[in-house]
């Protein structure tokens, strides 16, 4: 039982991590309309900047407040510079933009540390505690505490602040909000902005666990797509909903069917997908398209 | 008239030139540039089946390596139990053409982004599914096949041998490409990509015809992967990787889609690019890449293969320019001056007395 | 000076052109009306001034040209654009949809207010204030579109088509607001609507659109007692 409650731990822990992906994915999408691919190849260049200033001798909360921010200004100006030219045309050319964008990324981040894996200081120690028999790293807890805090952050950064009302606007309909005055193009480069923030945050919490390196969140981003689609795609709730889910089943399942084990468990969230897209081609909780009059 | 007489004359002699030139270039070139040459022709074929479902039926597919290994893994394991040599072939195209029919089957029901995903999630199985048969697939090792050696009489080496055997098999695959894109199906195709609402008033189902697409573009990825064992003579997991699919999907932006002529310079990209970027700096191959596609993106949304067109183009509209600042006369009247309607010609009252004023607003 | 001013205004969607030469202008605390058949541009012009198709000619608003000016700039400037059809934020609730409206205001207070004020005009909208847009009666979503024009406290409303869709009591219902609101908020209005009986209501002087251009323009008696007017806009 208490190995058990540990595999949900580390479950949670690791869809934590596809979350906050996830939640990158979601506010692109809600806002641009667009699924960038390249999420996580930006989130990796991030943790880079962090890794490097780090090694460089600064304090790790610095360095990773400078990766935010480096992420943040970075998904801004790729909005403005070079997705915005196909924002709102043939969705198919929108994908391989992204495609692009992700070698772009993947390939910065190669030329400058190369491709060999370097190791990352973590924010919590890499100890556990004994709650009732059951080990949990502070690690994991961590990871799910911060996941939490960015979805209580996000959800009022949304439904308190008046930039968040003009973000929302703006996702359910650009043209409509521009009559009501609202900066249209700024406020993309910001969803667009704080979405790759979104992604440094899941690059610095996973980092310390898979070790740094130009392709480390490629899996992950896929399983944050998968969660994304899980979740019905504009629906934030869902997909964090979804990605913890998908943790969860993944970790349990390599662990106790033995024919799945630790190699195949990649394939338990992708055979959840076409289940679940099967049934419920808008995912699980997001809306049918309403028609409106 | 001329014009299409000297297009094709012209036509006629390109194609005879390239030909002679794959015919004499094996002979005169080092066997790696003809192991170069070759994985060419076999990539060649991999993208033009991406090219088929993504080019000209436009469906996202982001799978295509998974049955480029696919076809890979059956020919290496029915040459080494020696399988007669026709019946590998047959089944390294089937086998991937089967399952690609079977994903699609359920897929095409989806559009854009969750078959996107669900086509990315086939290599992202496929590589530890592949690592787990190992009985099959010789494991993360991968699996190594000594075959289509050039026979005495031949009197050529075997990389030559190989790329004589591989060019024809893909020329013959190119020319069934060719035909099916350039034939009904290729325009249910366009059809299909364009407006499904006027498929459907046409009775063309979008539904059989991306099925279609995906199983011809699963088989010609399966038939490429038949080529790889030809050529490279080994294949492991990696070569399932969804990076090799991703970069078909560049490389067949790059070269041009729904273009034939596009999917080959895309394949000559695939396999030239890392060559060349890997003597200067291995690591740099993929920041080159991304820009190279960014740039065709913004400035050749048709890939390379649009290159002469757009040069005629800006060439012709300089010239008009040229032109028109030489004759600086009257403008040529646009269409903006064309009577749309009879307007009557009434008496049109102006009215502009001034109204009291009330500066108090709504608070 | 008045407060917007078109100068021999084209525009086009593409290739094919839909305004050609249109002038008028509209004074400081004016009704004018737009008439015209279906696609004679109405909307066109509208969306002309709103900055929301690209254009020839000069539009100046208050003396300012804001000819090819982005539409959230022209906006802000004072023209509150309510076009045709779904005006509204659908994901948005009432309320929410209400507060984008007054996106420029700084003062928290005065929000509070002016929302009151919106409920007051549209008394239909203060018990779906919680609700998302995409769930209201089409004569509901209509008043929400405008009320969240007047939210930014304009100085010029552009309605479109305020009546399409909705019964006819629903119309007059919209219209009589509309009316209520032009005598208490003193702002000017351009009003674009096939049923001219309902603009008539509330327009001092109206242009007729034929196929682009201008055909008949005066002032609302002086139209509404002309034959070609009472028979293709007032059903005889």
């Amino acid at each position: 039982m208490a190995y058990f409650i540990q595999l949900i731990v580390e479950g949670l822990a690791t869809g934590s991590i596809y979350g906050a992906l996830a939640l990158a994915i979601v506010l692109v999408n809600r806002s641009t309309g667009m699924i960038n691919f390249a999420q996580g190849a930006m989130a990796v260049l991030a943790t880079f900047v962090a890794y490097a200033l780090t090694e460089s001798g600064t304090p790790l909360l610095v360095a990773i407040v400078v990766a935010f921010v480096f992420a943040f200004l970075s998904g801004a100006v790729v909005e403005r510079v070079i997705v915005r030219k196909f924002e709102g045309g043939d969705p198919d050319t929108a994908v391989v933009v992204t495609i692009g964008l992700l070698t772009l990324f993947t390939g910065i981040a190669a030329a400058f540390f190369g491709y060999e894996p370097h190791p990352f200081p973590s924010l919590f120690p890499a100890e556990s505690i004994d709650i009732l028999g059951v080990f949990i790293s502070l690690r994991s807890l961590g990871t799910i505490i911060v996941l939490l805090l960015v979805m209580v952050l996000l959800q009022s950064l949304f439904r308190v602040t008046k930039m968040g009302l003009a973000m929302r606007a703006v996702a359910d309909n650009p043209q409509s909000a521009s009559l009501s005055g609202l900066p249209v193009s700024r406020l993309l480069m910001i969803g667009w902005g704080l979405a790759a923030g979104l992604g440094s945050i899941a690059g610095v919490l996973v980092a310390p666990q898979l070790f740094i390196s130009p392709s480390m969140l490629d899996f992950a981003l896929v399983y944050a797509l998968a969660a994304a689609i899980l979740g019905g795609l504009d629906s934030p709730f869902g997909a964090v909903i979804a990605a913890w889910t998908i943790g969860i089943v993944e970790n349990l399942a390599g662990a106790y069917v033995s024919f799945i084990g630790d190699d195949l468990k990649i394939a338990v969230p992708f055979i959840m997908v076409m289940i679940v897209l099967a049934v419920r081609p808008q995912g699980l909780f997001g809306r049918k398209v309403v028609v409106r009059v | 008239m001329k014009n299409f007489i000297a297009n094709t004359k012209v036509r006629g002699l390109a194609l005879a030139a390239i030909a002679v030139f794959l015919i004499v270039a094996p002979l005169v070139s080092s066997p790696f540039m003809n192991y170069q040459l070759s994985l060419v022709a076999v990539y060649a074929v991999a993208i033009l089946g991406l090219n088929i479902v993504m080019g000209y039926a436009g469906q996202v597919s982001l799978g295509q390596s998974a049955f480029l290994g696919l076809g890979a893994y059956v020919a290496a394991y029915g040459i080494l139990n020696d399988w007669p040599i026709v019946l590998v072939f047959v089944l390294s195209c089937l086998i991937p053409a089967l399952v690609g029919m079977l994903v699609a089957l359920f897929a095409v029901r989806l559009r854009g982004i969750a078959l996107a995903m669900v086509t990315i999630s086939l290599p992202i199985i496929g590589v530890p599914l592949a690592k787990r048969f190992s009985e099959f697939t010789g494991g993360s090792q991968g699996t190594t096949v000594s075959w289509l050696d050039a026979p005495d009489w031949s009197g050529l080496a075997s990389d030559q041998w190989r790329y004589y055997i591989v060019f024809a098999i893909a020329v013959v695959l190119f020319i069934f490409g060719r035909n099916l894109t350039k034939g009904r199906i290729g325009r249910a195709f366009g059809i299909v990509r364009t407006n499904e609402a006027v498929a459907m008033s046409m009775g063309i189902s979008s539904y059989r015809y991306k099925v279609l697409a995906f199983t011809v573009a699963s088989m010609f990825g399966g038939a490429a992967g038949f080529l790889y064992i030809g050529i490279v003579q080994y294949t492991s997991p990696e070569t399932m990787s969804f990076h090799n699919s991703i970069n078909m999907v560049v490389a067949m932006v790059i070269g041009g889609s729904a273009s034939i002529i596009g999917t080959v310079l895309g394949a000559a990209y695939f396999v030239f690019l890392p060559a060349i970027s890997g003597q200067i700096d291995p690591t740099q191959t993929a920041l080159i890449s991304g820009v190279v596609l960014l740039v065709i993106l913004f400035l050749l949304p048709h890939g390379l293969v649009s290159l002469p067109r757009r040069l005629i183009q800006l060439i012709a509209r300089a010239r008009q320019k040229l032109n028109r600042a030489e004759n600086a006369g009257p403008e040529d009247a646009g269409p903006a001056q064309n009577e749309t309607g009879p307007v009557s010609a009434h008496t049109t009252t102006d009215v502009s007395e001034s109204h009291p004023e009330s500066p108090s607003k709504n608070t | 000076m008045s407060l917007l001013e078109l100068d021999n205004v084209g525009a086009s969607y593409g290739a094919a052109p839909v305004l050609h030469g249109v002038s008028f202008s509209v004074e400081e605390n004016d009704a004018a009306g737009i008439l015209g058949a279906n696609g004679a541009g109405k909307s066109t012009t509208l969306r002309a001034i709103s900055g929301m198709v690209t254009t020839t000619g000069s539009i100046r608003f208050d003396g300012r040209d804001i000819t090819g000016m982005r539409p959230d700039k022209i906006a802000r400037l004072g023209i509150a654009h309510v076009p045709e059809g779904r005006g509204t934020l659908g994901d948005l609730s009432v309320r929410d949809n209400l507060r984008v409206g007054a996106f420029q205001q700084r003062d928290r207070k005065t929000v509070a207010d002016d929302i009151e004020y919106c409920l007051d005009l549209f008394p239909n909208l203060r018990a779906r204030i919680g609700s998302n847009a995409s769930t209201l009666s089409g004569g509901e979503q209509q008043m929400l579109a405008i009320a969240r024009g007047i939210m930014a406290k304009p100085r010029l409303i552009l309605l479109d088509e305020a009546s399409l869709g909705l019964a006819p009591s629903t119309a007059q219902n919209v219209y009589a607001t509309i009316g209520r609101l032009r005598s208490e908020a003193g702002v000017s209005m351009v009003i674009v609507e096939q049923n001219a009986a309902l603009a008539f209501r509330v327009v001092d002087h109206a242009i007729v659109l034929e196929t682009g251009r201008i055909s008949l323009q005066g002032p609302r008696e002086k139209l509404m007692g002309m034959d070609e007017v009472r028979r293709a806009y007032l059903g005889g």
